[in-house]
């Protein structure tokens, strides 16, 4: 698991490539957390490279949205690779939570 | 409670050093004592040649003339200040002295010091003793006479650094006596306490998952119901429960995202409210519902848990289910058709709502959590939905639900080879 941060046009980048399991899902969960503390930040989620998903890091992630949503800020996921996709429509957290463009 | 593995990191560290210290100087001194060794054995093997020489020399000085012996040295050894003389034959030549009498050997001598300029009385290290020596000169004959002094025995300086050696170990064993004292045995304490206090808790959470979960399984002409639940090393969060009520055949499967005791107490917590609430002949979405917001309830958890909810009416075959972002569940080989719904635990008051499907008579389900369809190879490769489908399709219709459950396990087995399991597996097949 790899993730980069990059501060683009007043938008954050946020790019996971890899496999998120339940231990590295912990290590990203670490990386994430100052934004989750940031006031009205823009997370552009790439989640292209991303080979493989666990529950644990879906939970991960709804955490990222919703602390980011409380925080007046807002999140969109770019891209999204086939086989996350699949976990993302399989959990309805494409359809009815996360926010995909 | 953190700064307990750091402290014991240091502690076993420091222990090390010490141990190294100390294995080095023990090093220096083994060394040092064999060379010390080795010298007293060549010094007292010149001083029984002395011995020997000297009875030699008196025997030759009887038997011959003296004044034909010109350049013969006779060496002496004078012993606190009692004269205790030993001779030695030598060939003159300057002070550097040739071979002794009876080993042959010559002597050698380190850090002359002349202390007359004609020669005749000078210090030197023989055998490693510091030696002071005079040559006497016999008025009438020209023999001389070389006195060694050994005032400085080899063991002098041996002892002194054996009391050194001794000084030293038994300041380091102070010292780490008083860091096992009061620091590494406390932290290792703390360290062997949190492992056993870790272990007892997965064990503690592997026998409420194996409680959790549905035992006895309906089993009559009407349908016949089994499942199996595998548990990865890290014990997770997967759960099965079924219960028969009047003609209704309630199923559930679902697995918490997490891992460890958190994971087993929330998985717990469902079954009990999936069992009961099922008794009650709650509808599905109330009973979907009640999952979601039971989560919710919980936060502090940061658990979602996917769920498969479904009854069947064994009356009228009618079955009604509920996904929540779990495993698409086989129906005789193909998908069930099930619309996706949101993972539990994300959203308050989530509009769940079931759908509707009648069976026909000899009907198999295969719930399954995600540890099937992501068990992993060797080479990492994923079982996948398409293999479980071919798999499915390969499957006997009559075989038994236990049978089926067993053999799908099995398979995963195989597949995984030496690979290691990485998530709970649960499997429950339904037969109608």
């Amino acid at each position: 698991m790899k993730t980069s941060i990059q501060e683009i046009d007043g938008k954050t980048r946020v790019t996971v490539q890899g496999e998120l399991d339940t231990i590295s899902s912990a290590a990203f969960q670490k990386e994430i957390t100052p934004l989750m503390e940031k006031e009205g930040v823009n997370v552009e989620l790439n989640l292209g490279a991303l080979e493989y998903i666990s529950s644990k890091a879906l939970r991960v992630i709804v955490s990222f949205q919703q602390a980011v949503v409380a925080n007046h800020g807002s999140i969109c996921i770019t891209e999204v690779s086939d086989p996350v996709r699949e976990v993302l429509d399989m959990t309805g957290l494409s359809k009815s939570f996360l926010k995909l463009s | 409670m953190m700064k307990t593995p750091i402290s014991a990191r240091w502690g076993i560290l420091i222990l090390l050093a010490f141990f190294g210290l100390l294995i080095a100087a023990s090093t220096v001194l083994a060394v040092r004592i064999s060379r010390e060794v080795s010298l007293v054995k060549e010094y007292d093997s010149f001083m029984d040649d002395l011995q020997i020489i000297a009875g030699v020399v008196s025997d030759y000085l009887d038997k011959n003339d003296p004044n034909s012996f010109e350049f013969i040295e006779v060496a002496a050894r004078i012993q606190e200040n009692e004269e205790n003389f030993s001779y030695v034959l030598r060939d003159t030549s300057g002070i550097v002295l040739a071979p002794s009498f009876a080993s042959g050997k010559p002597l050698k001598m380190k850090n002359v010091r002349m202390l007359r300029d004609d020669g005749t009385a000078f210090m030197a290290d023989i055998w490693g003793a510091r030696c002071f020596i005079v040559r006497y000169a016999f008025p009438d004959r020209p023999l001389e006479l070389v006195g060694i002094y050994d005032d400085q025995y080899v063991f002098s300086d041996l002892r002194h650094t054996v009391r050194m050696f001794i000084g030293i170990i038994s300041a380091v064993f102070l010292v780490l006596l008083a860091a096992a004292w009061f620091w590494i045995i406390p932290a290792l304490e703390r360290v062997l306490f949190r492992k056993r206090q870790a272990e007892s808790e997965l064990q503690i959470a592997y026998d409420l998952q194996q409680k959790a979960v549905t035992k006895v399984f309906p089993d009559d002409n009407r349908c016949q119901v089994h499942a199996v639940l595998q548990p990865a090393r890290l014990v997770g969060g997967d759960i099965y429960r079924c219960r028969l009520v009047g003609n209704k055949l309630y199923f559930a499967i679902g697995d918490v995202s997490d891992k460890g005791m958190a994971a087993a107490y929330v998985m717990f917590m469902l079954s009990s409210v999936i069992q009961s609430r099922a008794g009650h002949g709650d509808s599905l979405c109330a009973l979907m519902r009640e999952v979601n917001e039971l989560l919710l309830d919980n936060a502090e958890y940061e658990m979602l848990c996917t769920v498969f909810l479904g009854i069947i009416d064994l009356d009228t075959l009618e079955m009604e289910y509920c996904n929540a972002g779990h495993t698409k569940t086989i129906l005789n080989g193909s998908f069930l058709d099930q619309d996706p719904q949101l993972v539990a635990g994300v959203v308050k008051e989530y509009p769940y709502h079931t759908q509707k499907l009648r069976l026909s008579p000899g009907s198999r389900l295969l719930l399954y959590t995600d540890g099937v369809t992501e068990a992993r190879d060797e080479a990492r490769a994923f079982f996948g939905e398409n293999r479980l489908l071919d798999w499915m399709r390969a499957q006997d219709p009559a075989d038994s639900c236990e049978k089926t459950c067993n053999e799908l396990r099995d398979t995963l087995v195989a597949f995984r080879g030496k690979a290691e399991q990485n998530d709970d597996i649960a499997i429950m097949c339904i037969k109608i």
